[in-house]
């Protein structure tokens, strides 16, 4: 029964349709370099040069008390490479005037009279001076200053210990390792672009070459022209899909703690999404020139609001309903938790059932655009 | 030169017949702008908490009370059960912070009564802010209580200067600009000249008295033309949407921008001049362009932090140098005296890249 169906389906016009495909596909060296070249840079400068950490910021420091306390306070500063200490200054204007021409993050001026009211037992002030215009940096660098200097006062008073201390364990990433959130949503990424850019060109290039008349001329139905279209391109981004993951474990030692099943199954909801956009976006377009500005008017807000980069969660209200209707925004959720946290249907199944939906509507939708081209 | 402006001239009039190519030059700009400035938000306010309080006590309640008076954290109800699976498995929590039994009556009597925080860490960045942000509450919750053993003997007086509300858009929006001038016009520049290679008009500039440079500069001081008008576009977004004012010198930043302007068209006659087809010549450019401006520039994430090799190629960024103008022109304001070398570095930029479109170019006229 099997075997006569497998022969039915090799001498089928849609097999032969398929083959004739992914040899194109094979054939086309511009293709295969977008296949493979970049999604791999991408993946690479995503996961090496985002890196959201607050060290090294550079101090200039004005010590006016010159005394013992206030450089134990300096290098209670830099000892945990928070801050780096860039110059001492003399004069409060060198230290103003470093902050003020974005030579430094931070400033740090001790006046005369820090030492003296230590030792009386006095409140002593200082002041810190930071660099707000990364204000996402200048806040977590705030929070950091005043933890330093409040267990420094503490130091000085020997012994005492704060009696709520507090114990902190993150989980699903316990070393913060940047790399291990960008590299998910460069995934999702990767694949809507690589997915939707291949499918489109296919398509775009067989109707600019006038090929397509052709093959209508053909007793093929336009189904199975477009199916044959799309299981080739299935299969090639599958490898991407394999290719990203490779490189995430292995270069970056990404966790996977899932179940891999399902994050192929889901992999695949999205590599039909991507395809269809591709298909919408040829269908839309009359030539190269034009796919290539819609595709950048699409997929700009597809990424910008998926969350692979920036969370959706921080967006103003009105972008975050708007993110509802982004199919990546659900995926790059899904390969994150599973990646990560090792969750699988139980949990996942709204975002789930939202790219099966989005699957269905957007193929069915591109496929009947199609045949209403050609018909 | 007269030549120059007749090339410049034909080249506009070119690209104002494409009425679509129109509506994306100036809508595309727009609309990023719009996204960047208002989608890019790093950090998460209203950061869903549960609070598991085993002790159920007045002091504990008014602990519980801290936490969500800044309103960083939201409520979130306590589950129950175990957390880590109900809570943050789910994602319905970023948090969950548990108080121990015992925790006032420990507190009252002087003695230590650790509080444990189970922190989400899959997004790095809020993972750090929310850990910050649980340590200041607890130590102000200690200070207001009177239950802290000591006074502190050193109080900093944080400043945060330029930014004093912390306001992310006034680093974001400044940054996309960075972007958006250069992907844009560099995408319209390299698309005239692919369009010239793939037509085959560009073997009628080769028969012609017209030289190469007068050939480049023409067509670059056209796509330039181009950029200013989306450069007024983003700059009046920038003003009227996201409130931005100039703090620095405007006569610096227009400077700079010019010469941004110039090397981004540049960069894409650069590239387009090998491409044999416009679909390649734009792949090109938004690869070798859009990813470097975004993740090479400093534009979400400190320059400083990006791990070699990649800082070594980042050093010759130019959106990474412009983008830094544009932060300083609009929220610093240091100036000349902080920014010299902006206008210095994109000009020696124009330079080698108009030697190498020059270059490539004459080569071609060889082979053609």
């Amino acid at each position: 029964m099997l075997k006569l169906w497998l022969k039915a389906f090799v001498s089928s016009r849609l097999w032969a349709l398929s083959q004739k495909e992914l040899r194109q596909i094979l054939r086309d060296r511009q293709l295969l370099f977008l296949l493979m070249f970049p999604p791999t840079i991408q993946l690479f400068i995503f996961g090496f040069a985002l890196n959201p950490e607050v060290t090294h910021l550079r101090l200039a420091v004005l010590d006016l008390s010159n005394s013992p306390t206030s450089r134990e306070l300096v290098s209670a500063l830099v000892e945990n490479h928070v801050f780096d200490l860039w110059r001492v200054g003399t004069t409060y204007r060198q230290v103003t005037e470093a902050v003020c021409d974005g030579k430094v993050e931070a400033g740090l001026i001790i006046p005369p009279e820090f030492n003296r009211e230590i030792k009386q037992g006095r409140q002593a002030r200082v002041q810190v001076l930071l660099d707000g215009v990364d204000a996402n940096k200048a806040g977590i660098a705030g929070g950091y200053v005043s933890q330093i200097f409040t267990a420094f006062s503490r130091r000085l008073e020997t012994g005492a210990s704060s009696p709520i201390e507090l114990d902190a364990s993150f989980l699903y990433n316990p070393g913060l390792i940047s790399a291990w959130f960008f590299v998910p949503g460069v995934m999702g990424l990767v694949l809507n672009l690589t997915g939707s850019l291949v499918s489109s060109s296919a398509l775009v290039r067989e109707k600019d070459s006038g090929t397509l008349e052709q093959l209508l001329m053909t007793p093929a139905a336009s189904w199975e022209i477009l199916m044959a279209k799309i299981v080739p391109l299935f299969i090639v981004l599958n490898i991407t899909v394999l290719l990203a993951l490779s490189m995430g474990a292995l270069i970056f030692q990404v966790p996977f703690r899932g179940n891999f099943l399902f994050y192929m199954a889901i992999s695949a909801l999205y590599i039909f999404v991507a395809i269809s956009i591709g298909l919408m976006l040829a269908t839309i377009a009359r030539n190269q020139r034009q796919v290539v500005m819609t595709s950048f008017f699409f997929n700009l807000p597809i990424i910008q609001l998926s969350g692979a980069v920036a969370p959706v969660a921080s967006m103003p209200l009105f972008f975050q309903y708007l993110s509802l209707l982004n199919p990546l925004r659900y995926y790059v959720a899904c390969i994150r938790a599973v990646l990560l946290r090792g969750v699988g249907l139980e949990v996942l199944w709204p975002n789930v059932l939202a790219l099966f939906a989005f699957a269905a509507v957007l193929l069915l939708a591109s496929a009947h655009q199609f045949r209403r081209q050609l018909g | 030169m007269n030549r120059v402006a007749v090339q410049c001239i034909k080249e506009l009039r070119q690209f104002v017949r494409d009425r679509l190519s129109v509506a994306l030059a100036f809508g595309l700009p727009a609309l990023s702008m719009l996204l960047y400035g208002f989608a890019t938000r790093l950090e998460i306010k209203n950061i869903p908490l549960v609070v598991q309080n085993l002790d159920n006590s007045a002091l504990s309640r008014s602990f519980i009370e801290r936490l969500y008076t800044n309103e960083q954290f939201v409520p979130v109800r306590c589950p129950g059960g175990d957390l880590v699976k109900t809570v943050l498995n789910r994602g319905i929590a970023e948090a969950v912070v548990i108080i121990p039994p015992e925790f006032a009556r420990k507190l009252r009597a002087g003695l230590p009564s650790p509080v444990e925080a189970l922190i989400d860490g899959t997004d790095v960045n809020n993972a750090r802010v929310i850990k910050n942000s649980i340590i200041a509450t607890t130590n102000s919750f200690l200070d207001i209580e009177g239950l802290s053993p000591f006074r502190p003997l050193i109080h900093p007086q944080v400043r945060l200067w330029f930014n004093p509300g912390r306001k992310e858009s006034l680093f974001v929006v400044p940054g996309a600009f960075g972007i958006v001038l250069l992907i844009y016009p560099a995408l319209l520049c390299a698309l005239a000249m692919a369009r010239e290679t793939e037509q085959g008009t560009i073997l009628q500039i080769y028969a012609s008295s017209l030289t190469a440079s007068e050939f480049i500069l023409g067509k670059v001081a056209a796509y330039v033309i181009v950029g200013i008008a989306e450069t007024l576009l983003v700059l009046l977004i920038g003003f009227v949407v996201f409130h931005l004012s100039v703090a620095g010198d405007a006569l610096l930043f227009t400077l700079g921008t010019l010469l941004y302007l110039i090397d981004a068209c540049l960069y894409g006659l650069m590239i387009a001049v090998g491409a044999k087809t416009q679909n390649a010549a734009v792949q090109a450019v938004a690869f070798g362009g859009f990813t470097p401006a975004l993740l090479l520039s400093g534009y979400l994430y400190p320059v400083r932090n990006i791990r070699y090799p990649f800082n070594l190629v980042a050093d010759f960024v130019p959106a990474r140098y412009y983008i830094e103008l544009s932060r300083d022109t609009f929220v610093r304001g240091a100036g000349w005296a902080g920014q010299w070398f902006v206008p210095v570095f994109l000009t020696l930029v124009g330079l080698l890249l108009f030697r190498i479109a020059r270059k490539r170019l004459g080569r071609m006229q060889i082979s053609a």
